[in-house]
């Protein structure tokens, strides 16, 4: 239940960082910093355990720090998302008490999917 | 492709940490020789020569990284309040390259005092987050999570060499 309830809220919020991105004038950092702010005062005072919930929202809100030349879509800010919220709670254990630890879990998250996105070719090339 | 192999510090610890029945000592070892190679080597075979700037760059995450560190543990914010509280201050007085120079510091300044406890090492990490903003600055370029991965590296790199370990 509260995998999948850190998803919900990796998804909500990477679709929070997408639309900001997209239709404000926002800079990379104050949407960022909006969203951090909003999962660590809100979620753990509404879920139980809400503050796995913040770090999973928190992460998400770096990967929508993304260029639009990595992650274009929403659907694709939406998957990486889906693939940051697992690697936080999965990885919880991992280099705790680290400062970047959550952007280190982002980054990789992107990596997973922009690097074969971008070999799709060498993967299948009878579609290319 | 050399800046490549300091920016992958961060994922070299956490796999000997997953790992670490299997390295006791050696994953220190191997995190200190990747940061030789790449403090002595990679500077001169990357040819970086924008010096000029990192001296600026070192400060503002270092201030980024007190701030947020003393947000964080002093006035009991909270990393991530305390972080999200310097970047917003950030955006109202730096032009976005300094605005995310001072982020970079904050998510330096989000570690847990237990891994710092004093301060003058947590402003080494700030210093060398800024530092290492610039010598990778066209590393990763346009990847989420890149600041982040960065301030590891920094904080990754000070606990290992003078911080006495992890």
């Amino acid at each position: 239940m509260s995998l999948f309830l850190g998803i919900s809220l990796g998804l909500l919020w990477g679709f929070l960082g997408h639309t900001l991105r997209q239709k404000t004038k926002l800079s990379l950092v104050a949407v960022s910093a909006w969203l951090t702010l909003l999962a660590a005062i809100v979620l753990p005072r509404v879920f139980k355990g809400g503050y796995l919930y913040a770090l999973i929202g928190t992460a998400v809100s770096y990967v929508t720090m993304s260029s639009s030349h990595r992650l274009e879509k929403l659907w694709e800010t939406l998957t990486v998302s889906c693939i940051c919220a697992l690697l936080v709670f999965f990885g919880q254990n991992v280099l705790v008490g680290i400062g970047g630890r959550l952007g280190t879990f982002a980054a990789v998250s992107v990596f997973i999917f922009t690097i074969p996105k971008a070999h799709k070719g060498l993967i299948n090339p009878g579609r290319e | 492709m050399c800046r490549h192999a300091l920016i992958l510090l961060p994922l070299i610890v956490a796999a000997l940490e997953l790992l670490s029945p299997l390295f006791n000592h050696g994953g220190s070892l191997v995190c200190l020789t990747l940061i030789f190679v790449v403090f002595v080597i990679a500077p001169k075979r990357c040819g970086f020569r924008d010096w000029q700037r990192v001296l600026p760059s070192a400060l503002i995450s270092a201030a980024g990284a007190l701030a947020t560190f003393l947000l964080a543990n002093y006035l009991n914010l909270g990393p991530l309040v305390a972080s999200a509280v310097v970047g917003l201050a950030g955006t109202s007085f730096f032009k976005e390259r300094h605005q995310l120079v001072l982020y970079l510091g904050a998510f330096v300044g989000m570690s847990s005092d237990a891994r710092f406890p004093s301060l003058t090492l947590l402003i080494a990490a700030g210093l060398v987050g800024g530092v290492l903003w610039e010598v990778l600055n066209e590393t990763w370029n346009g990847v989420g999570g890149r600041l982040g991965t960065v301030a590891a590296t920094a904080v990754l790199v000070v606990l290992l060499t003078l911080g006495g370990g992890l």
